[in-house]
């Protein structure tokens, strides 16, 4: 694959530390596009292993707006399903740059390992150093270890070490999207964590079409209607829930994007520092950095003030556990002091009301935001829209969020700039078979 | 004339990098950008903005613009160490200055991508 591509996916065999690597081929990109469509397409290869797959979708790391998301996918510990969960901030993007298109982790190592990629090279290291740590201190090690702090590290903390149900795997230091239990899945296999750095380049079939593509597009977005509004507490607003602003608005320090989306749908709260203070803090951990809508949302309805409730969130983050998934079980179980619930972080299991019931992580409301995306004021076709939206953004490496509020991102627009992009000829009956295949 | 920053307008999306590095490398690549957010001190949410400019290098930081000449900052100055940390992949001084995307009609590229209109001409 020549075009938006590195060419290249590592297929690792954690049993033994070996790894093999394969050339992307145009044929299948042809027939399933990216993201989602590739890392399904791996994930049935090699099902006998119980695989985890990582990937990003075709137009990820690229001036299209919102092409933040890579994509990881698995079967769930949690429902038994082959799902995705959503690898934003820059974890997405330095996947893509890293020299690896997708990269394949099948069967399970005797002893603890990590993964180092970045330019085009794959190391499955020992990890007795790493292992035991926490998501803060892991993140912390690598980029000591390595010399570079901005290696993104997709890691586990304790929770997935333990073998909880409701183990993360976490983005740096945050949250992720992962709902589906995949950082279980990573500690049984033991793996701890993947650090990735992207230094690559990715070539264009018709780089000034492309270009000239995405800056139109940017215009039409940026004029959408999430213009003026940043921040989290925008989400829930949106959803009902108003008097969230008020809530959270004393802590927040400031907003900021995933990679080259033009919503600042990420807020930090300053927690241990005045947040209104522009300067360096002295202190090496003021805050939190707020990714999790529905974690947000949980502890709030809790009853947690807002401090406690970004306390616990980090507290979760660092831990490597679901919030959401903890802010449920908290409720069920009548514990609401931000010390009690820590100290249950190990005993924690579901059922859980708030797992996924398809395929694509429930990290993002399931409905358009800030707009109607003309659907039926009843509500009643939000679900099957939703899905598909979902489907789109995991094939394309949109945002899955951004893909809710934006409609000038629209399927044609998206299939448009991967032709220009690549000059494969991608249709609307290619893209219905993909989003067909994986959504059922 | 040259790029100006507003800190507190920036997210850290990186819009402005990729299309800088569009513009050296007519491809989609980073290590060539003469503009990138530094976001390195996650932990801290403090991130502003590198521009390395023909005799200075301009950091731009929530509480403000700071300009150092380069030659007067290149070694032993804390700040000079830490914008060098920040872009470790290759550091900002080995790359090319900013020439204003000179070579094409409507304007440098990372004025016409940054979607939150963190920067402009002055």
């Amino acid at each position: 694959m020549e075009y938006l591509s590195s060419d290249k996916i590592a297929i690792i065999d954690l049993a033994s530390s070996e790894i093999t690597e394969e050339e992307l081929d145009e044929d299948l990109v042809k027939e399933r596009i990216g993201g989602a469509g590739i890392t399904t397409t791996l994930y049935e290869r090699f099902k006998d292993e119980d695989p985890i797959v990582l990937g990003s979708g075709l137009l990820t790391g690229t001036l299209v707006p919102a092409s933040a998301l890579g994509i990881m996918t698995a079967k769930s510990p949690l429902t038994g399903k082959v799902c995705h969960a959503p690898l934003t901030l820059y974890a997405g993007m330095e996947l893509k740059y890293s020299g690896f298109d997708y990269i394949v982790f099948k069967g399970a190592s005797e002893k603890p390992v990590y993964l180092w990629i970045h330019d085009g090279i794959a190391d499955i290291n020992d990890a007795d150093e790493v292992w035991g740590k926490d998501v803060w201190e892991s993140t912390d090690y690598m980029r000591e270890v390595i010399g570079d702090n901005m290696i993104q590290v997709l890691t586990i903390g304790k929770a997935g070490e333990s073998g909880s149900d409701i183990a993360q795997v976490c983005i740096n230091y945050w949250a992720s999207g992962d709902r589906w239990g995949f950082g279980n899945l990573l500690g049984q296999k033991k793996l701890k964590l993947i650090a990735i750095r992207g230094m690559g380049l990715l070539e264009i079939a018709d780089p000034e079409g492309f270009v000239n593509t995405c800056r139109e597009l940017l215009s039409e977005v940026k004029a959408g209607s999430f213009a003026g509004k940043k921040g989290i507490a925008e989400i829930p607003v949106a959803m009902g829930e108003e008097d969230i602003k008020d809530w959270i608005a004393p802590l927040i320090h400031r907003h900021s994007s995933c990679f080259n989306t033009p919503f600042a749908a990420n807020t930090f709260v300053y927690l241990d520092e005045d947040p209104a203070l522009l300067k360096e803090p002295d202190i090496e951990e003021p805050g939190f950095l707020l990714t999790d809508i529905y974690g947000l949302l949980g502890f709030k309805k809790l009853g947690s003030s807002a401090s406690d409730s970004c306390r616990i969130l980090r507290d979760c983050a660092k831990y490597g556990i679901d919030a959401v998934a903890v802010a449920e079980l908290s409720q069920k179980s009548g514990r609401t002091d931000p010390e009690e619930i820590k100290k249950s972080f190990p005993g924690l299991k579901g059922p859980l009301m708030s797992s996924g019931k398809g395929v694509f992580s429930p990290c993002t409301p399931p409905k358009p935001i800030f707009t109607d995306f003309s659907l039926p004021s009843d509500g009643s076709g939000d679900a099957q829209w939703w899905e598909r939206r979902q489907a789109v953004a995991y094939i394309f490496g949109i945002d899955p969020l951004f893909a809710l509020m934006s409609p000038e991102l629209s399927e044609e627009k998206l299939l448009e700039l991967s032709n220009i992009g690549t000059e494969l000829n991608l249709t609307s009956e290619i893209l219905d078979s993909v989003i067909g295949e994986i959504t059922k | 004339m040259g790029v100006k920053i507003d800190g507190l307008k920036c997210t850290a999306c990186m819009a402005c990098e990729l299309a800088c590095g569009y513009h050296r490398d007519d491809a989609f690549a980073l290590l060539s950008s003469c503009i990138m957010p530094y976001r390195g001190r996650k932990k801290k949410d403090y991130f502003g903005i590198l521009l390395k400019e023909e005799e200075s290098l301009v950091v731009t930081r929530p509480e403000g613009v700071e300009i150092m000449r380069i030659g007067m900052v290149e070694e032993g100055d804390q700040e000079n160490e830490k914008a060098k940390a920040d872009s470790s992949a290759k550091p900002m001084l080995l790359r090319e200055p900013c020439d204003l995307c000179s070579d094409v009609e409507d304007g440098p590229f990372c004025i016409r991508f940054c979607p939150f209109e963190a920067i402009s001409i002055e």
